[in-house]
């Protein structure tokens, strides 16, 4: 196939969302019609919810503006990339702030009933039998976001324009939910609500190219690994009587390990070890040296994010 | 030449990343690598003239 196949389009209107069963190899494009518009995104592994689509994991990894040749990832244990970003032609997404919500308008402006993503999430999730409580943080198309010097994020007006879009990739069969953001007195869609196009289209060979392998590991966990598979189906927590702690790697033993250090080495180890942190403590400040050096020679990732190349 | 015994304490699972490392031949025995590292930490500082 070489040039894209439309399978469906659809316009979503201000305050609305849909959920669409984006399947493995189809893309879905969101776009700017007027311009000046935030998608707010949820995402499901089609056949098993409780696989959805985490930002936080996604953010390790890509950072807090992902784009074009990144993935949107999955939560732990499943953490596999349910998405990839083939095209975006702004590049200003963000996975710093949460949906808004009815409790924001609120608290915040006062008002008892406003448009907010987290409600029209639940409205359009719920055409698949979902809960408010299953939406999950939303990944911003086109908020325009950052941090300022004291830690807080921030956001702002953006500048997209019509025919501006975002193609996303399914690896899986997924449902997609995007709506038109409800703020419309925040600068996050320039103080207004604005229509967007959404277009299903068939992936061609081409666009299938594009994307980088992945890794497979065990650690990628299914509900087949788990010592509890069974989705909890009632509201209140009662304690397992039968429950016996399983924890990994349990229980952690510390073992010594003597290093004699010659004059030489211990000028080295003075002149660079984190007295700043350990004092005196020289077997902590040499195991810090120790497991930084490993860091700096052997980790391929940003530290606390996996590898995403595949070996 | 006096030497200074400085005792690290490690766990089972930074033992077995370091047995890992030494598996890809990077050094022959653990107390080698600890040796490894502090030398190429201290010489990267002070070619770039940091302490960090």
């Amino acid at each position: 196939m070489t040039s894209r196949q439309i399978i469906s389009e659809f316009t979503l209107q201000p305050g609305t969302g849909k959920a669409i069963e984006l399947l493995k190899g189809q893309i879905l494009r969101v776009e700017q019609v007027e311009g000046g518009q935030c998608a707010d995104f949820n995402c499901f592994n089609l056949h098993d919810y409780k696989e959805f689509m985490h930002c936080g994991r996604t953010r390790t990894v890509h950072g807090f503006h992902p784009t074009k040749g990144t993935f949107m990832w999955s939560a732990p244990p499943r953490e596999r990339a349910m998405l990839y970003i083939l095209e975006d032609t702004v590049g200003r997404n963000d996975v710093l702030f949460p949906r808004c919500s009815a409790y924001v308008y609120e608290a915040s402006y006062g008002f008892a009933v406003h448009t907010n993503c987290h409600d029209i999430q639940a409205e359009a999730q719920r055409e698949y039998g979902l809960t408010p409580d299953d939406v999950h943080d939303s990944f911003n198309l086109f908020m325009c976001t950052g941090v300022d010097q004291d830690g807080h994020a921030f956001m702002t007006r953006q500048t997209t324009k019509p025919g501006d879009h975002v193609d996303l990739l399914a690896l899986m069969d997924v449902l997609a939910v995007p709506n038109v953001c409800g703020a419309d007195v925040m600068k996050t869609s320039n103080f207004a609500l604005k229509p967007l196009k959404l277009t299903v289209f068939a992936a061609t060979d081409s666009d299938l190219a594009q994307v980088p392998k992945t890794p497979t590991l065990a650690s990628q966990r299914t509900p087949k690994d788990f010592r509890n598979a069974v989705i909890k189906t009632d509201r209140p927590l009662r304690r397992d009587p039968a429950y016996r702690p399983e924890f990994p790697n349990t229980p952690i033993v510390v073992s010594e390990l003597p290093i004699a250090l010659t004059p030489e080495e211990l000028a080295d180890f003075n002149a660079v070890k984190r007295r700043d942190i350990y004092g005196d403590d020289d077997a902590a400040a040499l195991r810090d040296l120790l497991f930084s050096w490993w860091e700096e020679r052997f980790l391929q990732a940003h530290a606390g994010a996996p590898a995403i190349e595949s070996k | 030449m006096a030497e200074t015994v400085v005792t690290l304490r490690l766990n089972q699972q930074q033992l077995e990343l370091l047995d890992r490392t030494i598996a890809q031949g990077v050094a022959p025995d653990r107390v080698s690598l600890v040796r490894l590292a502090l030398r190429e930490y201290a010489a990267a500082r002070k070619s770039d003239g940091t302490s960090r």
